[in-house]
């Protein structure tokens, strides 16, 4: 029989072992990318087309592509984000409905990433017959953020105190009116945040888009909604493929941290607005 | 939440007054428009749901008696999917092997041993983690992780279970860390300090109060971390070897194998639309689908009774 | 609410900007074969050079290639192995034009240290029994006393179609020695390179010193995989590289058909190291 005070250094030991392991991970990770990649990264890298299968040049249509496709995206998910958040905290008062809307949105999250692009291959290319494009990429990428963006933005309009409201309505305003002077302004810094932590997410996805947004090689900037985009996650996966080739290998790590920046700074902007939202309601 | 002024007969009055104009009819635009979306959001995982069981019903007749073998040849007609099954089922269970352990352990560590700067700056970490694409942790799997598994355990080629178990327990690490660490930061506090007055150590505390009022959610944040390994496409596609074989004998991890996700991964885009070959992967995903969700669904269903034991 | 009215005004003019974008392509695509892909894609460079014609090339295996072009997702299909029965079945109301554009051949091909140590030929029975699990060492073949790390390619590869008719008499033959399974020649090329003791069945152009091409042993004659003997036929695994059309094929995509068979477009196909079919 071990000791009280010995199984209890034991357990600290293990605490503290395993909390170094995950640093020691992260770090490893962290930095195993940053100096694989930097010696990649150059304004040439960033700014001109890619060549030779992406063994050299640059990845400009790449983050040109990637930035379209999610930004679009974003627009697509404000209004239908903005408008559920909007019926759920306003109009619906039954219990019961407002947990289906939650609880579709959670099983919606839970949905894997390949069967979004399942869905689009089947529903856009061929059902409705769109072809490979970068549209399509935006529309499920989109539908892939609901949930987060309409979560978040209906918290933050939950947390508006009645008070607000009835003030609103003292003042003679009529629902509408509430709505959108009251419960919208409020909303809109869950939104943007919500809609921030989902392009986060989406902007590194490779497996819903990969059949039915992308391609290969040849790709510039779009004319038209029906033609397919290079983006950064999919041209790393292509790069990766060839790993033995250096030159593919070190633009790989390249545009990899340049995914990883650009994963980075739209996090940061979530943090940033998430600690006005905080503000915001202590305030209140 | 609710009202907090005090309740003079006038505001009682706004109050009743407001109630009235909540139950009002209200044809507005905002009110169409929301109705609208709030319907769109909640339809789109059943429509995901029923386009895939339509496309894959046919499946399950065309392709009857092969569906439950282990030789996959569209070309004769050969749909087994077990391989895959058994692929995803083994790499998910290692990798939750893997994770589970280190993750609850750091989570105690951060939770129960340091201050609030550590768990602050922890959390940070946690969400840079979470992060990293996971096309990312693929070329990590194929630069570093397979030829170290392979020169470690003296393969031929480090495409293995093992490698792909790895890596998705690097990636569902953070979700068990942050989730876990929640929980046991929700215990309360007077709770801790009762049993340490009792003179009881950090270990019998954390085993005697912590873990057991945290059980519940601990378990939760599993399934969900189960769901997030089962789903995950990129990495263990780069990694696994896409062999359609359940390895011999069957526990046999560092032999190469295929998982549903990878499948899919590689295979969509070769198989025509509407042929068996599309529906049978279209019914792969489906029951790809329908785990994870069902993982989700037990996850929410303990974080919300394990809510109400408080 | 000024910001709002901005956001809303701006979301709805993109949208509209985007249907009114919503015109027919003016690119043509091309999608397949990984084997055909780089000869396409060079080409297509300066195809785009010359006229200012947008081509995008995508890969996906010859099978996908195929695939698209039939459900009209793309114009031009790749191909490194003919159109199967059962593919053209899929769909009966369309005609597929074969335009071949070059010759390849498929070559076992070794990882550098097997082939140091003394592997320089195999037998296409010694290759049927590597891929059927019989045989699992190189000792078997004069090698080391090292497992055979046996690289398969996804079923409808036409590089795997190619390789498996000739070599065990059927396109779609199951390989039950396979160790590892992989898609695109790069893919393979990188898994070869890795190993030490690897074979697998790849292009003659994806040969490197990393990843070296066997001979193969016919009638107790040696035929090496160089392109001369390529050229003559004298190496028995080989095939065309094709481009697959439809009968209503856009002018533009026929144009792009018409400088790939051009002297210039055959160029490319040299260059990417096969032989063309219009010296």
């Amino acid at each position: 029989m071990i000791s009280r005070s010995t199984q209890n250094t034991i357990f600290t030991g293990l605490t503290c072992a395993a909390f170094f392991i995950c640093t020691g991970l992260l770090c490893g990770l962290i930095i195993t990318i940053i100096f694989k990649g930097l010696p990649a990264l150059s304004l040439s890298f960033l700014f001109s087309p890619a060549q030779d299968f992406g063994a050299s040049g640059g990845i400009l249509y790449q983050i040109l592509g990637t930035l379209l496709m999610v930004i679009v995206a974003a627009i697509f998910v404000v209004p239908i984000a903005l408008g559920s958040a909007i019926y759920s905290s306003e109009y619906l008062r039954s219990h019961r409905k407002k947990r289906i809307l939650e609880l579709s949105l959670l099983a919606l999250n839970g949905v894997p990433s390949i069967t979004f692009g399942l869905f689009g291959l089947i529903l856009f290319v061929n059902i409705l017959g769109t072809g490979i494009s970068w549209m399509v990429g935006s529309i499920i990428l989109a539908i892939m953020m609901v949930p987060t963006t309409t979560l978040s933005t209906l918290q933050s309009m939950q947390s508006l105190p009645m008070t607000y409201r009835e003030n609103g309505y003292a003042l003679g305003f009529n629902r509408s009116q509430v709505i959108r002077y009251i419960v919208i302004p409020q909303g809109l810094q869950g939104l943007v945040t919500g809609l921030l932590i989902g392009l986060a997410r989406a902007i590194g996805e490779t497996a819903p888009i990969m059949f039915i947004a992308t391609a290969f090689s040849g790709v510039t900037v779009p004319i038209s909604v029906v033609e397919p985009v290079s983006t950064l996650p999919t041209h790393i996966l292509s790069l990766t493929q060839q790993a033995t080739n250096p030159d593919a290998l070190k633009n790989a790590w390249g545009a990899s941290l340049v995914l990883i920046i650009l994963v980075f700074i739209i996090s940061l902007s979530a943090f940033y607005a998430r600690s006005k939202l905080k503000n915001l309601s202590q305030r209140v | 939440m609710h009202l907090s002024h005090p309740k003079t007969p006038t505001a009682h009055a706004s109050h009743l007054e407001f109630h009235k104009l909540r139950t009002l009819p209200s044809r507005s635009f905002i009110y169409s428009y929301a109705t609208l979306s709030a319907l769109t959001a909640t339809l789109l995982v059943v429509l995901i749901l029923g386009l895939l069981a339509y496309q894959s019903g046919s499946a399950i007749f065309e392709a009857n008696d092969s569906l439950l073998g282990s030789v996959w040849s569209p070309a004769k007609n050969q749909y087994g999917i077990l391989p895959m099954l058994y692929g995803s089922l083994i790499v998910m269970v290692l990798a939750m092997g893997l994770a589970l352990p280190i993750g609850i352990l750091t989570a105690l560590y951060i939770s129960e041993t340091r201050s609030e700067t550590v768990r602050r700056l922890s959390k940070t970490m946690l969400e840079i983690l979470a992060g990293i694409p996971s096309i990312v942790y693929g070329l990590i799997g194929v630069a570093f992780l397979s030829l170290w598994v392979a020169d470690i355990f003296y393969l031929q080629t480090g495409r293995v279970i093992l490698t792909a178990s790895l890596l998705l327990a690097i990636m569902i690490l953070p979700t068990i860390i942050t989730l876990t660490e929640d929980a046991f930061s929700n215990v309360a506090t007077p709770y801790r300090e009762n049993a340490y007055a009792l003179g009881l150590y950090r270990f019998e505390v954390i085993k005697e109060v912590i873990l057991p009022q945290a059980k519940g959610d601990v378990i939760g944040a599993a399934f969900l971390a189960l769901g997030r390994a089962l789903g995950e496409t990129m990495a263990v596609m780069l990694v696994i070897g896409s062999l359609d074989r359940i390895p011999t004998p069957a526990y046999n991890i560092l032999s190469s194998a295929q998982t549903i996700t990878s499948k899919l991964g590689r295979e969509i885009a070769e198989s025509a639309f509407g042929s068996t070959h599309f529906n049978v992967l279209v019914l792969m995903s489906l029951i790809l689908v329908v785990i994870t969700l069902s993982l989700t669904g037990l996850a929410h269903i303990l974080f919300k009774s394990a809510g109400s034991n408080d | 609410m000024t910001k709002q009215n901005a956001i809303i005004s701006l979301s709805c003019s993109l949208i509209a900007l985007i249907c009114i974008s919503c015109s027919a392509p003016n690119h043509v695509s091309v999608s397949g074969s990984t084997t055909v892909l780089p000869t396409v894609s060079k080409a297509a460079e300066s195809f785009k050079m010359e006229t200012g014609q947008t081509i995008i090339v995508n890969a996906g295996g010859s099978g996908a290639g195929f695939n698209q072009l039939g459900e009209g997702q793309t114009d031009i299909g790749m191909m490194s192995r003919d159109i199967t029965q059962d593919e053209l079945d899929r769909f009966p109301n369309l005609n597929f034009k074969i335009i071949p554009i070059g010759t390849d051949a498929v070559v076992p091909v070794v990882s550098s240290e097997i082939y140091a140590a003394g592997i320089r030929t195999l037998s296409f029975k010694d290759l049927d029994a590597i891929y059927s699990g019989t045989v699992d060492n190189w000792s078997a073949f004069g090698g080391p006393d090292k497992a055979i790390l046996v690289i398969d390619k996804e079923a409808s590869s036409g590089t795997r179609h190619t390789f498996m008719e000739i070599v065990m008499g059927d396109k779609n033959a199951l390989a039950p020695g396979a160790d590892l399974v992989l898609g695109a020649n790069n893919e393979e090329q990188t898994a070869l390179a890795q190993s030490d003791s690897a074979i697998g069945m790849l292009s003659h152009a994806w040969m490197n010193a990393d990843v070296i091409g066997l001979s193969i042993k016919q009638n107790g004659v040696l035929i090496d995989p160089t392109l001369e003997n390529i050229r003559s036929g004298v190496f028995p695994i080989t095939r065309d590289l094709n481009l697959i059309i439809r009968s209503d094929i856009r002018p533009e995509a026929q144009a792009f058909i018409d400088y790939m068979l051009s002297a210039e477009g055959q160029k490319h196909v040299a260059n990417s190291g096969y032989v063309e079919k219009r010296p």
